[in-house]
């Protein structure tokens, strides 16, 4: 919200003046308001350890702010670098010409538990793998964005987004008669749209049937699955509604079997065919992937579709957007150091202490260094990790993400966010106007992540 | 319609109205608790665990019967399957899955409940309470089945109220059972004063008690109550209600005709000798025995549900 020390950036002021009217007795209101409000909706998650039943993520009053122009840049890239990332997705499985071109080597990508050899061979319905992109992105200084992460498999918390601002809406109306915030909340008919695009080849139907797969009530996006396919208006179904027979994947209904036609998967690959990935699985639907090969089912995202986010992978996508795009990159990565480089990881042994450390498969802000606020017997755990498996780190310069005003026991204080805007890749590439603004809700933190502390807040998009 | 959608929303119903049922039992448990009897005060509260079908349950648990711990057993204890607790939670953790096939407002009563069961489980709460707990309960369940007035007239609003009567008539069924022939060893035991305060037990546990006195005139007969709780179909928790409006939502049904006749024809005649029955028949052929045969074609007609829609 600040330019420097005490200057307010102007798409600010609005928010500033509001704030200064509203007396700790509202603010604590509003607070235990919005608390109450996603209780009863049940907007919740479980953790691993949590005993508590379920937990809310704190949600911060103050929305953050972008001018249709920062986001217009963002929005040109991040759609650019879905793009990229797709068209990569469809290289690998095929021709592998960016490893031919030495660009990528190949034992990046053939090597990786994310490469899925049933995919080699076959192309998804317009050769789209990753229908829905989450990209992490953080801003360091004045209008500077870089991309922290990709998410190609089943990225989560567009729920939040939505419901952010509809509590928002609800709580304070006057704000969005004094400020022209872009509306959001066509997003799920554009989802729909989106799948719907994506209709396998042996649909014959204008209107595809879509479902949307969930591992079911104990998953902590399951808030997330039954309000997208209630927004959407289709079945969410568990694994044990859907089978196979013939060439087709059916639902079990009450009026007997109903044909699928595109399944939006909310489960990992590992869970989607015991009879093509994991044996042991329980969950799962035996058959699936022929009927996916031989074009009777579409499933979004595709399997194989991770490696595309892989960490060690991400170091090349602005190879990728010029190689395949012949475009130069928009928005550009966090500098990374890759640990299976013998230069890099001296480089990264030497300077542990000033360095992010994250585990190639990683996720959830587990299982990561941060230098600069770790102990000694920390830095040297992850010494011993890196020298002994090298290839499964990256590292990172502790960013200086920036600050956004967050309100901390009722007063205003400055904490740290990323943004994730979601992409939506079918027969439009469109960017949602707003995305998921996380917040380090604990005193100088660098960790958003909900698992974690994290919060959340409403993010607006100005119209022009 | 998700064959596991309809099974859910079919328990869901169940559930609610099992809390409502336990709820009112524990409160005609309390009130009677208040009266004298010739040996000091009543105890209740073994009959009342006996209609609530969890006598077995209780006595693994507790050596001795007393008001705390069966309040607390049949509220809250979550060893009790069907204490009020674990109904709320399982109808909430089935409204989880389907509450896309649901208005937001039944998703939000069934959630608010859960929240609020959460809270008062938490706090202590002494004998006295009981009367705030159950009516909350009450008021809990009037208000889910309230929001349902909004839903539309699908297979999913058809198979909520199919448990519903299903459920139903299964508790009056046995309340009926279980009390009639508790309360009345002969019929000409009728007229005393404990009788007629035991009657009120089987009345209020029904939530009939002001209805009977309006829908008969005269005094109060053992004959009379019968006919109230068997055949008279104004009487919402009759059994001819109950019956009549499984076969309403039954053939309601929109999805797979064949499974929906073959169903309504292991009910047809039942519901017609229903309608068309004198209760000095029944109580002729034997109260008990037609009561009996009642449950069973009432489980097997749920089981023939579960078998045909949700399988």
């Amino acid at each position: 919200m600040y330019q420097s020390e005490s200057v307010i950036r102007n798409h600010y002021n609005n928010i500033n003046e509001w704030l200064e009217k509203m007396t700790a007795k509202v603010i604590n209101e509003k607070n235990a308001e919005a608390e109450t409000h996603f209780r009863n909706i049940g907007i919740t998650f479980s953790t691993n350890s949590e005993t508590a039943r379920e937990r809310i993520i704190p949600f911060d009053l103050i929305p953050r702010i972008f001018t249709f122009s920062e986001w217009s840049k963002l929005e040109k890239g991040v759609i650019q670098r879905a793009k990229a990332l797709n068209a990569f997705l469809a290289d690998i499985y095929n021709q592998g010409e960016i490893i031919k071109a030495n660009i990528i080597p190949k034992e990046l990508i053939f090597k990786k538990k994310s490469y899925e050899v049933a995919m080699v061979g076959y192309t998804p319905p317009r050769s789209i793998y990753s229908p829905i992109i989450g990209i992490d992105l953080v801003r360091t200084n004045h209008n500077e964005y870089f991309v922290l992460e990709d998410n190609c498999r089943t990225p989560s918390g567009v729920s939040y987004m939505l419901e952010n601002r509809e509590i928002m809406m609800r709580m304070f109306p006057d704000l969005f008669h004094t400020n022209r915030v872009t509306p959001i909340d066509d997003y799920p008919t554009r989802l729909l749209q989106t799948l719907m695009s994506l209709a396998p080849v042996k649909c014959s139907t204008s209107e595809p049937v879509c479902v949307l797969l969930t591992p079911g009530p104990l998953n902590s996006a399951y808030y997330e699955h039954s309000f997208l396919s209630d927004q959407m208006g289709i079945e969410m179904v568990e694994s044990t509604d859907l089978f196979v027979e013939g060439e087709f994947l059916y639902m079990k209904t009450v009026d007997g079997p109903k044909k699928v036609d595109v399944v939006y998967r909310r489960i990992d690959d590992d869970f989607l065919d015991p009879l093509c990935f994991n044996p042991n699985s329980v969950i799962g639907i035996p058959g699936i992937m022929d009927v996916y090969r031989t074009g009777g089912v579409n499933i979004c995202s595709a399997p194989g579709a991770g490696i595309a986010d892989d960490k060690a992978i991400y170091i090349y996508v602005p190879e990728m957007i010029k190689f395949y795009l012949g475009e130069q990159p928009i928005l550009e990565n966090v500098q990374t150091w890759s640990c299976d480089i013998d230069d890099d990881l001296n480089y990264v042994l030497d300077n542990l202490s000033d360095l992010v450390v994250k585990e190639v498969d990683g996720s959830g802000g587990y299982g990561m260094l941060i230098g600069p606020k770790s102990s000694k017997s920390l830095i040297e755990e992850f010494r011993r990790k890196l020298s002994t498996n090298p290839r499964g780190y990256i590292a990172q310069p502790l960013l200086d993400l920036s600050f956004s005003p967050t309100l901390i026991k009722n007063q205003v204080e400055g904490r740290r966010v990323d943004l994730r805007p979601f992409c939506l890749m079918g027969e439009n590439a469109q960017l949602s106007s707003g995305g998921l603004t996380r917040v380090a809700m604990n005193e100088g933190s660098f960790v958003v992540n909900s698992s974690q502390g994290g919060g959340v807040k409403d993010t607006w998009v100005l119209a022009e | 319609m998700l064959s596991r959608t309809a099974q859910y929303l079919y328990w869901i119903s169940r559930y609610m109205e099992r809390a409502e049922t336990n709820a009112r039992l524990l409160d005609v448990g309390y009130r009677m608790s208040l009266f004298p009897n010739p040996n000091g005060y009543n105890n209740e509260w073994e009959s009342v665990l006996a209609a609530a079908g969890a006598i077995e349950g209780y006595k693994i648990k507790y050596n001795i019967i007393e008001q705390k711990k069966v309040e607390d057993y049949l509220f809250f204890d979550e060893d009790n399957p069907s204490s009020v607790f674990n109904c709320i939670l399982n109808a909430r953790n089935n409204a989880l899955v389907v509450r896309t096939s649901f208005t937001p407002e039944s998703w939000l009563a069934i959630n608010k409940t859960y929240q609020e069961i959460l809270k008062l489980k938490n706090n202590n709460f002494y004998a006295s309470d009981l009367p705030n707990l159950t009516e909350w309960t009450i008021e809990q369940v009037n208000l889910f089945r309230g929001s349902l007035s909004s839903l539309l007239r699908n297979d999913g609003y058809n198979f909520l109220y199919l448990g519903l009567f299903v459920e139903r008539a299964d508790n009056s069924a046995r309340l009926l059972d279980v009390k009639y022939f508790v309360l009345l060893p002969k019929p000409q035991y009728i007229g005393g004063n404990i009788d007629n305060m035991q009657w009120s037990i089987l009345l209020r546990s029904l939530s009939s008690f002001n209805a009977f006195r309006w829908a008969y005139d005269g005094n109060v007969t053992s004959t009379k109550i019968a006919d109230f709780l068997v055949l008279n179909s104004d009487c919402p928790r009759s059994l001819s209600f109950c019956i009549q409006n499984i076969v309403k939502h039954l053939t309601n049904l929109t999805c797979s005709p064949e499974k929906v006749s073959k169903i309504y024809n292991t009910l047809k005649d039942l519901n017609i000798k229903i309608q068309e029955e004198k209760i000095e028949s029944i109580v002729d052929f034997g109260l008990h025995e037609f009561v009996t045969q009642f449950i069973n074609k009432i489980s097997s007609v749920d089981s023939d549900i579960q078998k045909e829609f949700f399988n």
